[in-house]
This record gives C-alpha cells, sequence and structure tokens, in this order.
C-alpha cells in the first residue's frame, strides 16, 4: 500500500515542491531523493508480487502485475539515472545562461509532472485512466521539449503535441470501442474498462469491434512508441530536447507506450486468433524497422541520428511481440530494458558532447577520445550496444527475437512482413527470408552507425575543445550504465529473470 | 425513466447528432478564425444536448455531469481562450490553405460515407436509442482530423483537435451511455489543460516566427 502512495504522491510533491525552491542544489537534492524512493517503492513492489501475485489496490484504481512491475522498473531506473546526470547538465546550461536560474522550478515541475503521468499510466487499472496519463505525458513534456526558446524548439514542440494529442485520439475512439464491447458483457459498470475485469471476459467480447478497436489503439499508441510512418515528430523532438529529456523520451516514454499496446494486444488474443494482432505488429515492426535503417545512413546531426536508432528499435520490439512465444515475447521485454539504458547512456553522451562542441552537426565533431575521453568511451559503448554488438545486452535481445522470427512455426500464410518484401513458396524459406531481410536492415544500420560514431571519436580534436573533463555526478549515471550493459549482457540477476519470466507469462495470459 | 417511446427518444438523439455533424461542415466551410471557434462553441452546446437528452432518457444521472462540464469547459473556456488568443494575432482569416474549401467539403462528404461504411458492421450490437449516432461520431472524428491537416493556422489546427474530441465525446455517448465517470472527468482535464497549452503555444510562436501559421516551421528539414 505504502509503496504505492510513495510512487503517485511522490512526484506530485516533489512537482509542487519545486515550483517554490528557488535554490538549485535544493532542487536537486529534491529531484534525486524523490527518484530514490520510487526505486524502492518499485523494489518493495516488485518483490511482494515475485512472492504473491499481482497487487490490486486504491478501490479498483490500481493494478500492479509482473508486467507493470517490469515497466516501472525501467521507468524508475532510467530516471534516477536521468537525475543524477541533470546535476550537472542543467546546472551547466544555467550558468552558460542557455536557461534563466529562475525557469529551472519551471523544469523540474514539468519533469515529475511527466514522471507522475508515466507512472500512473503504467498502474492504472483502467484502460481509459491509461489513456488519460498518456496524454498527460504529452502534455507534460510539449515544453520540456521547447524548454530552450529556440525557433527549432519550438517548432519540434509543436509538432509533437499536434501529432501525438491527435494519435493519441484515435487511441481514445478504440478504447471507446472496447468499452462498447464490454458494457454489452459486464453491464454499465464503472469497472468495465478496467484490466481485471476485462481479461475474464475477453473471450465474450464481440470481436468485429475489439478488431476495429485494435487497430485505432495501435495506430493511436503507435504514433507515441514513433512507428513509421507516424514517427514524423520524433527525430526532431529527441533532437531539440534538452539532452536528459531526450533521454526519458526515447529510453521510458516509448516503453510506456509500448507498454499500453501491449495491454490491449493481451486483450484482443483473447477474443481474436492471436495471428491478427501479430500481423499489425509485425506489419509495423517491420516498416519501422528498415525504414529507420536507412535513414540512420543520411544524418547529419548525431541526436537525429540517436532518434531513429529509436524507432528501429522500437519497430524490433514490435516484432518480438508479434512473433510471441516465449522467447519473442521474453526478448522484446529484454530489449525494451536494454533499450532504455543503451538509449539514455546515447543521449547524456549526446548531451555531454553537444556542451563542449556546441554543435549537434557529426561533421563538427572530431577527436572525442582525446576532448572527452570518458564521453567517448561512453559513446563508444552505447554505440556498440545499439547497433547490437556482443557482449553488450541488447545482442543478447535482439539475437532472441531473431531466432524466434526464424524458428517460428509458420502456420499458415501469418507473416504479412515476409508476405510483402519476399516471394517464397515453403514457409521455412519464407521465414529464412525473412530473418535475412531482417539482418540486411541490421547491417545497414550497423554500417550507418558505426561510420558515424568512429568519425566522431577519431580524429583530431579542435582548438579549444580539450579541457579535463570535471568530475561531476553525471558521470556515476554515466558508468553505471555501461556497467549495466555490459553486466546484463553476461548474466541476468536472479529476481530480474524472475519478474521477465512472469511478465512473458502475462503478455501470453498463462 | 421517461414516458417517450424509444423510438421518439432515438430520432431525437439523430437529430442532435445531426446537427453536431452540420456543425463541423460549418467549421470546414469557414475561412474566419473567430467564427470557427464559435461554431466549436455551438457543437458543444449541442453536444451537451445530446448529452443530457441521453440521460434524461436513460436516466443515467453521470451523464449530467458530463454534459455540464462540456458546457462549462468546451462552451465557454475553451473558446475563451482560444478567442484571446485571435485577438493578440495580426491575422483574422486564413487565405491560404492546404486544402481548398469546395475540395474541402467534398472530401468531408467522402468522409462520412467511410465512417458509415466502417462502423455499419458493429452498429447492430449497440443501444437501439443511440447506436445510430456511433458512426456520426466517426465521421466527427475524420472531419477533426482531416481540419487538422488541411488548416494551417494554429488556432484552427486546435479546433480541429477540438472536433476530434467531440466526436469521441458523443461516441463514448452514443456507444456505451459515456465511458465511465473518472476517465471522463480525466479525459476533460486533458482537454483544457491541452487548450491552456495552445494559448501559450501560440504567444511564443508569435514571437518567434511573427506567425501563427504552422506552415512557416520549416526550420527542421531532414
Amino acid at each position: 500500500m505504502l509503496p504505492i502512495i510513495v510512487l503517485l504522491v511522490g512526484p506530485f510533491i516533489a512537482g509542487l515542491l519545486s515550483l517554490v525552491i528557488g535554490c538549485s542544489r535544493l532542487l536537486h537534492v529534491v529531484n534525486f531523493s524523490t527518484m530514490l524512493a520510487l526505486v524502492g517503492a518499485d523494489t518493495a513492489l516488485t518483490t511482494r508480487i515475485l512472492s504473491h501475485g499481482p497487487i490490486i489496490a486504491l478501490g479498483d484504481l490500481v493494478y500492479i502485475d509482473a508486467l507493470s512491475a517490469f515497466i516501472l522498473l525501467i521507468i524508475t531506473t532510467i530516471g534516477l539515472s536521468c537525475s543524477l546526470y541533470m546535476w550537472s547538465y542543467m546546472d551547466e546550461q544555467v550558468a552558460r545562461g542557455i536557461i534563466a536560474p529562475k525557469r529551472l522550478s519551471v523544469f523540474f515541475f514539468l519533469f515529475h509532472m511527466f514522471l507522475l503521468a508515466m507512472v500512473a499510466a503504467t498502474i492504472a487499472n483502467s484502460l481509459g485512466v491509461q489513456w488519460v496519463a498518456l496524454e498527460g505525458t504529452t502534455l507534460a513534456t510539449t515544453f520540456l521539449i521547447a524548454f530552450v526558446r529556440r525557433r527549432e524548439s519550438l517548432e519540434a514542440g509543436w509538432k509533437y503535441l499536434i501529432l501525438c494529442s491527435v494519435g493519441i485520439a484515435l487511441a481514445l475512439f478504440g478504447i471507446v470501442l472496447t468499452y462498447y464491447s464490454s458494457v454489452r458483457v459486464l453491464g454499465d459498470v464503472s469497472a468495465a474498462l478496467n484490466i481485471t475485469s476485462l481479461i475474464g471476459v475477453a473471450d465474450r467480447l464481440d470481436p468485429h469491434v475489439l478488431k476495429l478497436a485494435f487497430i485505432f489503439i495501435l495506430v493511436g499508441y503507435g504514433t507515441k512508441v514513433g512507428l513509421v510512418p507516424m514517427h514524423t515528430w520524433l527525430p526532431e523532438a529527441y533532437s531539440e530536447a534538452p539532452a536528459p529529456v531526450a533521454a526519458m523520451l526515447a529510453g521510458v516514454l516509448e516503453t510506456v507506450a509500448v507498454y499500453a499496446i501491449v495491454r490491449s494486444k493481451i486483450l484482443v488474443d483473447q477474443a481474436l486468433p492471436p495471428e491478427f494482432s501479430a500481423n499489425l505488429l509485425m506489419l509495423f515492426g517491420f516498416i519501422s524497422f528498415a525504414v529507420a535503417a536507412f535513414f540512420m545512413l543520411i544524418q547529419h546531426n548525431y541526436k537525429r541520428l540517436f532518434a531513429y536508432s529509436s524507432i528501429e528499435h522500437m519497430g524490433l520490439v514490435m516484432i518480438g511481440f508479434g512473433i510471441g512465444g516465449v522467447a519473442g515475447t521474453f526478448g522484446a521485454l529484454f530489449h525494451l530494458l536494454n533499450h532504455a539504458l543503451a538509449k539514455a547512456l546515447a543521449f547524456f553522451t549526446a548531451g555531454n558532447i553537444h556542451r563542449r562542441f556546441n554543435t549537434v552537426e557529426i561533421d563538427g565533431v572530431k577527436g572525442l577520445a582525446k576532448a572527452q575521453p570518458v564521453t567517448a568511451v561512453a559513446l563508444v559503448v552505447a554505440g556498440c550496444a545499439l547497433v547490437g554488438l556482443p557482449p553488450f545486452s541488447p545482442f543478447f535481445s535482439e539475437l532472441l527475437i531473431v531466432l524466434s522470427v526464424a524458428t517460428q512455426d509458420f502456420a499458415s500464410d501469418t507473416i504479412h512482413a515476409g508476405r510483402f518484401i519476399t516471394v517464397t513458396i515453403s514457409d521455412e524459406v519464407r521465414s529464412l527470408g525473412t530473418v535475412s531481410l531482417l539482418m540486411l536492415f541490421a547491417l545497414i544500420a550497423f554500417g550507418g552507425f558505426m561510420y558515424r560514431i568512429g568519425a566522431m571519436v577519431w580524429g583530431e580534436a579542435p582548438e579549444g575543445s580539450i579541457q579535463p573533463e570535471r568530475w561531476t555526478p553525471g558521470y556515476v549515471s554515466l558508468i553505471a550504465m555501461i556497467v549495466a550493459l555490459i553486466g546484463l549482457g553476461f548474466a541476468l540477476p536472479g529476481p530480474l529473470k524472475l519478474l521477465l519470466n512472469q511478465a512473458v507469462k502475462v503478455v501470453l495470459a498463462r | 425513466m421517461s414516458s417517450m417511446s424509444p423510438h421518439a427518444g432515438s430520432q431525437l438523439v439523430d437529430l442532435c447528432a445531426v446537427l453536431l455533424l452540420l456543425t463541423c461542415f460549418a467549421i470546414v466551410a469557414q475561412r474566419r478564425l473567430s467564427a470557427c471557434v464559435d461554431l466549436f462553441a455551438l457543437q458543444s452546446l449541442f453536444l451537451a444536448a445530446t448529452a443530457a437528452l441521453v440521460a434524461f432518457l436513460t436516466g443515467i444521472h453521470h451523464i449530467y455531469i458530463a454534459a455540464a462540464l462540456t458546457i462549462l469547459i468546451k462552451v465557454f473556456v475553451i473558446p475563451r481562450i482560444l478567442k484571446k488568443v485571435i485577438e493578440r494575432l495580426n491575422v483574422s482569416r486564413e487565405l491560404v490553405m492546404n486544402v481548398n474549401i469546395p475540395a474541402g467539403l467534398l472530401i468531408c462528404g467522402a468522409l462520412v460515407i467511410i465512417a458509415f461504411f466502417i462502423t455499419q458492421p458493429i452498429i447492430p450490437l449497440g443501444y437501439l436509442l443511440t447506436r445510430d449516432s456511433l458512426a456520426i461520431a466517426l465521421a466527427i472524428v475524420l472531419i477533426g482530423f482531416f481540419t487538422m491537416i488541411a488548416r494551417k493556422k494554429a488556432v484552427t489546427q486546435m479546433v480541429g483537435f477540438l472536433v476530434m474530441e467531440n466526436g469521441l465525446f458523443l461516441g463514448a455517448t452514443a456507444a456505451a451511455y459515456g465511458m465511465p465517470l473518472i476517465v471522463e472527468l480525466g479525459v476533460f482535464f486533458d482537454v483544457l489543460v491541452a487548450g491552456l497549452i495552445v494559448g501559450i503555444y501560440t504567444h511564443r510562436l508569435q514571437d518567434a516566427f511573427d506567425s501563427v501559421d504552422t506552415s512557416t516551421l520549416t526550420v527542421l528539414k531532414e
């Protein structure tokens, strides 16, 4: 009980406190301690769920099972490292006059509201409340993206607000339709949108309505995930947002939006043959994966490069959830965590590079290995992790997803992505075709990504960019994330493995 | 419960829904920004009337709350914010659009047909009283979506978003006699905050770009 209250009230109070605190050091302390409290609360909840099963609390409002606990884990850990990074990043932005000292309070207020909305979206029992919270994340982050009031930032923030609001309005129509189908079965009760009551009656819901509902929800929340072709806001928002915000958007918000789609998928899979949702997820996933790989080749801006890499990875996650099975789902969930770690690390380094070189152009950055050795190491690690090189953990989750695609027993013409692109007859050959195409696009992304990063890390550093790196709290989170990326590649801690396994069971509804 | 026959009640609800759809067309055909906002307020009024009618005919009381909130937020508060924004602007009409008005109206007509087509298989599942409105609701959502694409001014894009929201609300009322109260309250809160944010944005866009024409937002390119 107490942990849930901490999760919901913590960010809220911290947000209000931030508004009245003027001193920046105190703001950081409040921020960091809130994040610590959230991590603690999440750990307590997870321990309970692992031993006692799902938690229902606050009337029927809150429902936390292994899946939501896992997403909470991503939110809180990335949030914690982000708060450490902000300690140095925001202070320097203020010192350089990019952000007025007074506006720091507003920044932290919005940041905590963002956090609150994400937590609420993850633990909400009602799909309707989940929608409200997800729209809340859009509203809270639009000014975070446009926080540095340049023209470009305003433009990116406005595009983000409009595109995501529209997308998510479509998702609301999907939720209305879900309600339409469940009210027929459950009667006009306020619980008719609750995950807990929907799961029990899912097989009796009308399949036609649910089909339509799922399409609206996938397109709607897919806009927030950044699936192609609803991705156009994403590179702009990620490249204009301050680095810690971009890290939270890329690492955490996408994860929460994926979570919302998965929740609907669990429901739809019980009323409809699983191929229906699988086909749609695979189709969007494959297109996103392929398109993003090509766009990564032509980027000149390293933040945009990371943004397109996010689209690519989310495509892969969608393929994993689409292909389903224990291996595919496990891979997709594990990949969410790995991507969050690697992408947050990438944006932290992007923030460091931007502060030193004052440019977001890849051509403007040279000799990072000499100018900022720690950042250079972090960038190389993040880059290798994001292209899926061993021994970093994303390699293993990607491998799981690709393997599950390869070994999937294609019953009939079920895989749209395969049918679209490969003209083959037998199922085995088709799966092989899909896998080789996946590998091809991964290779394209690999080439584009490593080439750019190599260009940034080596070479002669420009005059004046070589200054000793000052030791700041931000480096703690850089190092912690490098360690996590390598560590998770070698061994999964027991509790995490247990949590993942239970989350897989939730997704597969077993 | 009212003594009115379900048939007459259903006709009345349909009438209200059709009025909502008509205001959509009026918005698409209107160039003046402030008139668009007025039309949106009128549409919200019709929406509140529909909701109140459904509440009256079915005796479900929480729909009254939603109707009252619609009047407060969508008829008074948000139009007021948008009007204030327009006052500050240097333009009152939208001269250049992505799609001209006659073509826009035609497209909207097509959207209505599509909406009826999509909802055809699922309409028989609904309540007798309101089930025909579901198609109209989807039509309104699609037209709102189209308005956001066709228009360039930040204010009219916001009106398009609000029209979508009205369509969704009508859909929820039609399909299931309204969403659970907590969800509806949350949605109203989000819409209100979105209205405020757009208000702030238009100020900043005006300061930065000397225009709220979103087609000037072209600094960011591939």
